[in-house]
């Protein structure tokens, strides 16, 4: 088979996989070494569905011996199957590279024989890659759950990131749906990463500028959203504890898409785009803005309004802390003034050491005030022509939402204030 | 003020400078000295003459540059004329009135002064340098390099500002095992990399020799990569265009339409794609469950 037929057969199996990032690790470059990385990555281009390509996503196979209901490669589907030799994929990653494509590889793999099998095979590629080719660029690598620690050690030296896929987010819909994979399965090598990753800042003999570092650039995971009957606040959830007790540096969303036809899982619908976007934010949320997630999403309202997003939520939940005077109020709760970001919250606070700002000044900020408006004063003054009162603003800005998508908003999530 | 050339006697007053860093900076310190506050400072060479301006040539006397240059370093850092030079770097019409009032205005408030974000002349500062820095940055995602057949990699690039003498370091360490050229075909800048140092040439004309034999392969791939990695469910060209207008395409091989490619991918054989449709197709025909 030609090489061109394999990188669209692997490329086109490999890019349900969310992930795409190649930030965290900063490595500089040896002299006579091809690549780098940076710390905060760099998106080289953009494909039709606006996501970014970073890394050279591929499969190292997708001849599969598992038969998970949502996923393309299952062994039950007559697709095509093919398999990159490690030269092949180490020529492919360096002539991209050279090119200024890709910042590096993201290399997953379906279950070729057995977890440990398929881990070798891609620890050969990814060594190949490493030390023969001498590539300094990034290298995110899928861990198949059920891997033995040996070879996630080889793997972990060998590669920046890693990550195990949760996949759905409950134990049940896993054992339905995915009947191979199970929560221990994947926790178990996931916690197994954590701690080595956490052995890397406490072992001191590493800590010279040779040292083979493990999972430099940490871990993150990815489930599937709207496959299962799970609510955002089950999700949710379970990303927040993910955060906290595996150390994860992202958990990922990804909107289910349909490519099989099984009775187990749902027809007809479309990808449920919006929730994963809100999804998103509340996510964002917890990392950037220091929400809890009880603050973002409790039990008795279990799924996100798809018509404002999480943080306009929040704040018309508590107008009572609002307005906020923009010249005095703290650091932290101007982050959680809907429409203001940690770029923009710091700008204010830069400059508002100077002298007291007022609306101009704000705009001159470059702060969107579309939003922010409705939550602030400025010396004491809230802006003109706008109304103060949560049921009106609600109304507003939802409206702006719908204004935005014209198509795919639910209808009957009004129950917020009604 | 004897080169008077407007009708009008409140006319604006604009200095030309001859293009260079010095000049500009010459130009400040003729402004402090002759106690004038002229609205912009623009290169002699493109000009558009208004009637309502008055057009004051200044002549670039290095002593007068370095005497503004160290006055900005002493009294506000070296980071503050790291900044001027990456401001001098833009397009925009205005960065000679911009550059002078942020000066001006620095001199005066001290040190601190780059945190006075709601002031005009820092805010149009700010905002200059920032679009300097985007449109580097996007150079450093959508460079393509090319490779040539005496084993050079080649890349042409059309920046709204002259953003080549920013991103060649990056590209330098990066790369260090491999020869480039970085091609500013607006600026008629490139800059040349021998893996061991790299250094700026003029470059109004250049005769680019033909790609090596094995370029037309890689690009034939990576299309075929951007092509397939699209999700067709989730197709978004608005968000795509937002974080890639569509102004850098030209001079990105995977933006090439199908047609015109030189090499066009899987003629031989149906792509794997297709291939994947019809069987999903033909297993749903057949009533298949699995």
């Amino acid at each position: 088979m030609e090489l061109l037929d394999k990188l669209t057969i692997l490329a086109d199996a490999a890019k349900y996989d969310v992930a795409c990032t190649s930030c965290g690790v900063s490595r500089k470059e040896v002299k006579g070494q091809l690549g780098n990385t940076m710390n905060a990555g760099i998106c080289h281009s953009f494909s039709a569905d606006g996501r970014c390509v970073t890394l050279l996503k591929v499969l190292y196979t997708n001849v599969c011996s598992y038969d998970c209901s949502y996923c393309i490669n299952r062994r039950s589907n007559d697709v095509p199957r093919t398999t990159f030799s490690p030269r092949e994929l180490a020529e492919l990653v360096i002539g991209f590279y050279r090119r200024n494509y890709i910042e590096g590889l993201f290399l997953s793999s379906a279950v070729l024989k057995n977890p440990d099998y398929t881990t070798e095979r891609m620890c050969e590629a990814l060594r190949l890659l490493r030390e023969e080719y001498g590539f300094r660029g990034y290298i995110h690598a899928k861990g198949v759950p059920g891997t033995s620690d040996e070879l996630l050690v080889r793997l972990g030296v060998l590669a920046d990131r890693v990550s195990l896929n949760i996949e759905l987010p409950s134990e049940e819909s896993l054992r339905l749906l995915a009947p191979e994979k199970s929560k221990a399965s994947t926790l178990g090598p996931m916690a197994f990463v954590r701690d080595g990753i956490k052995a890397n800042y406490q072992d001191k003999q590493l800590s010279t500028v040779r040292r083979t570092r493990f999972v430099p650039a940490g871990q993150s995971t990815q489930m599937i959203v709207g496959a299962t009957p799970e609510s955002d606040y089950q999700i949710l959830r379970l990303s927040a504890s993910l955060y906290r007790t595996m150390e994860l540096r992202r958990v990922f969303f990804s909107a289910y898409i349909p490519v099989n036809s099984d009775p187990l899982l749902p027809t007809g619908t479309e990808a449920p785009l919006l929730r994963e976007h809100r999804l998103y934010q509340a996510d964002w949320l917890m990392r950037f803005y220091e929400f809890d997630v009880g603050e973002i999403i409790d039990e008795d309202e279990p799924f996100l309004d798809p018509l404002i997003d999480p943080k306009c939520n929040w704040a018309l939940r508590h107008i009572d802390q609002f307005p906020v005077e923009i010249n005095r109020v703290p650091y932290e709760m101007l982050l959680r003034v809907p429409g203001i970001g940690v770029k923009g919250a710091k700008r204010i606070v830069m400059a508002r050491r100077h002298h007291s700002l007022r609306f101009e000044d704000l705009k001159r900020l470059n702060i969107t005030l579309k939003r922010a408006q409705y939550f602030i004063t400025c010396n004491g003054a809230y802006p003109e022509g706008v109304v103060f009162d949560p049921l009106s603003i609600y109304t507003l800005l939802a409206g702006e939402t719908k204004k935005r998508r014209a198509k795919g908003v639910l209808d009957g999530q009004l129950q917020l204030l009604a | 003020m004897d080169n008077c050339n407007s009708l009008l006697d409140d006319a604006e007053l604009v200095y030309l400078y001859d293009g260079t860093l010095e000049g500009m900076l010459a130009a400040v310190f003729t402004a402090f000295a002759r106690h004038e506050d002229p609205a912009n400072i623009v290169e002699a060479g493109d000009l558009q003459e208004s009637m309502l301006c008055s057009y004051v040539p200044v002549t670039t006397e290095l002593r007068y540059a370095t005497r503004v240059k160290n006055g900005i370093t002493e009294k506000l850092g070296e980071r503050c004329y790291e900044d001027i030079k990456k401001v001098f770097l833009s397009d925009d019409a205005q960065k000679g009135g911009v550059l002078y009032r942020y000066i001006r205005y620095s001199l005066k408030a001290g040190r601190w002064s780059f945190t006075h974000l709601a002031e005009p002349e820092v805010a149009d500062f700010v905002e200059l340098r920032a679009r300097v820095e985007k449109e580097a940055h996007c150079m450093l995602q959508f460079v393509r390099f090319a490779q040539l057949e005496n084993g050079v990699f080649f890349s042409r690039i059309a920046p709204r500002a002259s953003v080549v003498p920013l991103i060649t370091d990056h590209f330098a360490r990066r790369l260090n095992v491999q020869p480039f050229i970085i091609y500013d075909s607006v600026h008629g800048l490139a800059s040349v990399f021998d893996t061991e140092r790299w250094w700026l040439a003029d470059a109004r004309t250049l005769t680019v020799p033909k790609n090596s034999s094995v370029e037309d392969e890689y690009q034939a791939l990576w299309q075929c990569f951007y092509d397939t990695v699209a999700i067709e469910e989730r197709k978004n060209p608005t968000c795509q265009r937002n974080f890639m207008p569509k102004r850098f395409w030209g001079n990105m091989c995977e933006h090439i339409p199908p047609e015109l490619r030189r090499k066009q991918p899987g003629t031989a054989t149906p792509t794997a794609v297709a291939r994947l449709g019809a069987a999903r197709q033909k297993l749903l025909e057949e009533g298949y469950t699995p």
